[in-house]
């Protein structure tokens, strides 16, 4: 069974859910302000679920990521600099300026990538999940999808073969309430997108996507079960995302109301997190705002790193294309 | 590994297959078969029998009927560190995972600014003549050869399917062999050892002097008896097996139409939007003042795949096809 | 079965009938940690329509129920009621998919007042209701992981019984007995309330709520001990039964170096040993006090935390719902 969870791994959980958050909330401005290229699908509301999974991760397990994938990157372990330089098409970012917002990856962090697929995450990751049976290292995978994903056939596939195969794989759905505007009620029949695990073979468990200690603890229990060969898990994390489907404002679709999102931000993870912290005495307000500060100051050095590099030189088109 | 063609062997394609993923089995300790029937029925059509009582059921996997899922696992199994060879039963089912084929295992090592590669071979089984009808009978290369980042070979004969699945499992990129049903019982030397067919090097399989006949797949046969019928009418052909149509060997095709000045294309797929117009735009920028006559080309009418043999039978191109486009082509 | 409707709508002494279906129920971790099945909504959805077929067979024709976020309530009253005649109301409850909706729509059956209750869901569902209204007349019918409260009965007879109380052809105090509960005072905060078991931890935090680490189990205050129940109850139950009848408590306290075990399945499958230090019986009224940093779990999840330094008192009284027992009420229902 588990430790309790200690004040070190709270406070890591925090520090990553504040990095999203000021990193998301930034770059939302950028784009929107015409400096960053493209399209931003952002994380903000979101930041306990890939916090609170990540913390239970090395930079060895993998996990693929979604359109709406900076915070898992982040919570992976992904550098400002790159991830920045990245999303200003700079060939100093993770992907050399070739990818983008939606495809942010890199090897060493085990991060398989952000995907614009809606949908296309979970089969690669259920296919890491098998090289880690296949190499017997112990690896956990961990795909990310949302609500809208749930009903992507591909889902259904890869959740089906990593209950036959019994593989080391935590399929994490963020029910966000939305599949990009429409409400869930109007893209599937069901409430818990966890009911469908039993369908697949494995446990579903819901839990509540805007309390990071509560996801940390679901998840720890079901990467343990996954790296300890007892197979997968189908974890729903229900959360919310205060900006739209993409960019801060977006499209001011009418879609949502501004109560609804109101009602959610009282619920913030972040706040949450950092009250109970203070009841705890485990961070102040002064270590708090210490910690924004921070990663404040490095949001802006990593913009810095962003508009001060080169762009990629078109001779370069080319050569990723092929191995 | 240079090409080998010691120790002269006969087996049928269908062998050839078993004994070019034998091989890599054998070689590539990362290296496991997963698709649909493969591991305790062998593949419907028998190429990988035997091959779960010898490697094991870790290495030579059932998965269920589930395209998408079995390239999402080759991907990220090829991600994470494999060498998988992944199965499609039938060519047509491309369509149920097309997204993985195209979205993900073609652009995956581009989107991530080459941090990542993707050794995944996937055998697949295309080609109509067996009444299998509309949708177990394509020819989809076209689909395939359009999207960047992803390798496509087609062998024609046992020793190119041994050597071409090798060099395909070799290669540190996707690559898609384009296997034929209709050739599995076709015998052919097949030596025992280790072997690799270069992917993008073309074959010229008849030398001739005035005619230049492109044939992908199949209808590389079909395009050597009618070699041998345009004799009579003064017609030295010389037939090209491209074997791989990403990359495509331009330079062996070019040089050919350099020297007999008239090419035709021909392949099993619908004409219309089929690979043979790439070739043919290809032999026309680059050998335009060479040609004496407009490039032809031979390839399925413009309809699904019919059932009935009698449908069949017209619809899939063949020699005497080949033999009247070339007639017309050349005013004979 | 119509005709069985219309003659107990012609006995024309129908009371307002309450029912309240928890979604959440059934989802938590126990799924995983332990061998807890999901309880998938659609199973729910086809219990409520199973129970309220036996109620609107049994004359009810005034239905008033929490609009849980699922509609699984609303989605069984279409289902069951194209034939029958009866009028459904919603209370007025809140949306906010937490415990809050249950126990806003628990409080609007209360002022009503409803007949009675019949509620879907585990422990901590029925907790949630007597947050509502904490002597509400009751029939719970489990639909949670381990539960002690609710009564695993077919939910066509639990809603026929049910009928039988609302319309009054059975009495309420025949067939109805108050449940003991612990009351829970915790310094500068509001109150709590358990049914079964009331948990001090050393968790600092609520999380996952889940209750399945026996090493950080410090007290257990619980109103009934049973050694055929699964979970907190359990521990207390195998070393010193004690049934909801009996006027008193029992306390235990835990102590993980404790060379006293107990082996209990404090979750569906899941045995544990527990250290055990200290094991007695309480009085009704008897206050206890602990002192955070503490976690307090109420019926199996954990619900409050206490800060380094804050008070809670905790008591067993016999103030707690009047819970229906429907098997006597049948056999009362056929006799009459």
């Amino acid at each position: 069974m588990s430790d309790a969870i200690s004040k070190e791994t709270l406070l890591d959980i925090h520090r990553r859910m504040v990095r999203i958050r000021h990193f998301e909330s930034t770059a939302g401005k950028l784009m929107e302000d015409g400096k960053i290229p493209g399209a931003l699908h952002l994380y903000v509301g979101q930041e306990a679920v890939a916090a609170g999974v990540m913390a239970n991760l090395t930079d060895e397990d993998q996990i693929t990521s979604t359109h709406r994938g900076h915070g898992h990157c982040i919570a992976k372990g992904g550098a400002f600099n790159e991830m920045f330089a990245e999303l200003y098409g700079k060939v100093t970012g993770y992907c050399k300026g070739k990818g983008g917002s939606m495809h942010i990856s890199n090897q060493a962090l085990g991060i398989l990538g952000a995907n614009g697929i809606v949908g296309g995450g979970p089969p690669i990751a259920m296919g890491a999940a098998f090289a880690n049976k296949f190499h017997k290292n112990g690896k956990v995978a961990v795909p990310f999808f949302g609500d809208g994903a749930s009903n992507e056939g591909s889902v259904h596939e890869a959740a089906n073969m990593a209950g036959l195969y019994k593989l080391p794989i935590v399929f994490v759905c963020e029910n966000n309430g939305y599949g990009e505007y429409t409400p869930q009620a109007k893209h599937q029949a069901i409430v818990d997108v966890a009911d469908r695990a039993a369908g697949y073979g494995m446990p579903g468990v819901v839990v509540d996507g805007m309390d990071a200690v509560a996801v940390y603890e679901a998840a720890r229990e079901a990467i343990n079960r996954a790296r300890a060969g007892d197979g997968p898990t189908l974890l729903e994390c229900k959360t919310y995302r205060y900006y739209d489907h993409v960019g801060i404002r977006g499209m001011g679709l009418n879609y949502r109301t501004d109560e609804e999102v109101e009602e959610w931000k009282k619920k913030d993870a972040i706040d949450a997190l950092e009250r109970l912290l203070a009841d705890q005495q485990m961070l102040s307000a002064d270590e708090a705002k210490a910690v924004h500060d921070e990663v404040l100051a490095e949001v802006a050095t990593a913009i810095k790193f962003a508009e001060d590099s080169p762009l990629p030189d078109p001779s370069t088109l080319l050569d990723d294309v092929y191995a | 590994m240079a090409e080998a063609a010691t120790k002269p062997r006969t087996l049928p394609y269908v062998a050839a297959i078993t004994d070019g993923v034998r091989a890599v089995l054998n070689e590539q300790p990362t290296a496991f078969v997963a698709g649909e029937d493969v591991a305790e029925a062998g593949s419907v059509y028998g190429y990988y029998n035997g091959l779960l009582k010898e490697f094991g059921p870790e290495r030579v996997i059932d998965t269920p009927i589930s395209e998408a899922g079995i390239v999402g696992l080759g991907v990220g199994a090829a991600a994470a560190g494999c060498r998988p060879i992944i199965d499609i039963m039938f060519m047509d089912f491309l369509g149920e995972c097309m997204d993985e084929v195209a979205n993900q295992m073609a652009k995956i090592r581009f989107m991530f600014g080459g941090n990542t590669s993707l050794p995944v071979t996937m055998l697949t089984m295309a080609g109509a003549g067996a009444s299998l009808a509309a949708q177990h009978s394509q020819s989809l290369e076209a689909w395939i050869c359009h999207l960047p980042g992803l390798k496509v070979v087609m062998p024609t004969t046992p020793y190119d399917a041994k050597g071409l699945i090798i060099a395909a499992a070799r290669d540190d990129n996707p690559v898609i062999v384009v296997l034929n049903k209709m050739s599995l019982a076709m015998q052919g030397e097949v030596p025992e050892e280790d072997y690799e067919i270069p992917i993008g090097k073309a074959n010229i399989v008849r030398q001739g002097s005035n005619l230049t006949i492109v044939a992908l797949g199949r209808m590389m046969h079909e395009a050597l008896k009618a070699a041998d019928q345009l004799k009579e009418f003064g017609i030295d052909a010389e037939v090209i097996d491209p074997r791989s149509l990403q990359p495509f060997d331009t330079d062996t095709v070019t040089a050919s139409v350099r020297k007999t000045h008239r090419a035709i294309v021909v392949h099993e797929a619908v004409r219309f939007g089929g690979f043979g117009g790439e070739i043919a735009a290809q032999i026309q920028e680059q050998a335009f003042d060479y040609l004496d006559a407009p490039v032809g080309r031979v390839g399925a009418p413009f309809s699904p795949v019919p059932f009935s043999p009698a449908l069949e039978a017209h619809y899939v191109p063949n020699a005497e096809r080949i033999v009247a486009e070339t007639k017309r082509l050349l005013g004979l | 079965m119509t005709s069985n409707t219309n003659q107990a709508t012609d006995a024309g002494n129908n009371q307002t009938f309450g029912v309240i279906a928890n979604p959440a129920s059934g989802k938590d971790l126990r799924r995983l940690v332990a061998r807890a099945s999901v309880f998938d909504n659609q199973e729910k959805q086809a219990i409520v329509q199973r129970a309220l077929a036996g109620a609107i067979a049994g004359g009810v024709t005034d239905i008033r129920y929490m609009p849980d976020t699922h509609g699984i309530t609303e989605c069984a009253l279409k289902d069951v009621g194209r034939d029958a005649p009866f009028s459904a109301i919603a209370v007025d409850s809140t949306d906010t998919a937490t415990a809050l909706d249950t126990i806003s729509a628990a409080r609007a059956m209360a002022a009503l007042p409803c007949a009675l209750v019949m509620t879907l869901g585990g422990d901590g569902t029925n907790r949630a209701v007597c947050l509502g209204w904490p002597d509400a007349p009751l029939l719970p019918i489990s639909t949670g992981t381990n539960n002690v409260f609710p009564t695993l009965i077919e939910a066509t007879v639990a809603g026929a019984a049910a009928a039988a109380v609302a319309t009054g052809r059975v009495a309420l105090a025949d067939v109805a007995h108050q449940n003991k509960v612990v009351l829970i005072e915790i310094d500068d905060e509001r109150d709590d309330i358990a049914l079964i078991d009331a948990v001090v931890t050393s968790d600092r935090f609520v999380g996952s709520r889940a209750l399945l680490e026996p090493d950080r189990l410090r007290l257990l205050l619980l109103t009934r001990a049973e050694p055929a129940a699964v979970g907190m109850t359990a521990i207390g139950g195998l070393m010193r039964p004690m049934p909801d009848s009996e006027d008193a408590g029992l306390l235990v306290e835990c102590d993980p170096a404790s060379e006293r075990k107990v082996n209990a399945p404090i979750a569906p499958g899941h045995y544990r040993p527990i250290g055990i230090s200290n094991l007695r019986a309480v009085a009704l009224g008897e206050t206890i006090v602990i002192e955070g940093p503490a976690a307090l779990a109420f019926d199996g999840e954990r619900e409050r935390t206490l800060k380094p330094g804050q008070k809670a008192r905790m008591k067993i009284m016999r103030c707690g719902p009047r819970v229906i027992d429907p098997v006597k009420t049948m056999r009362l229902l056929a006799a009459a």
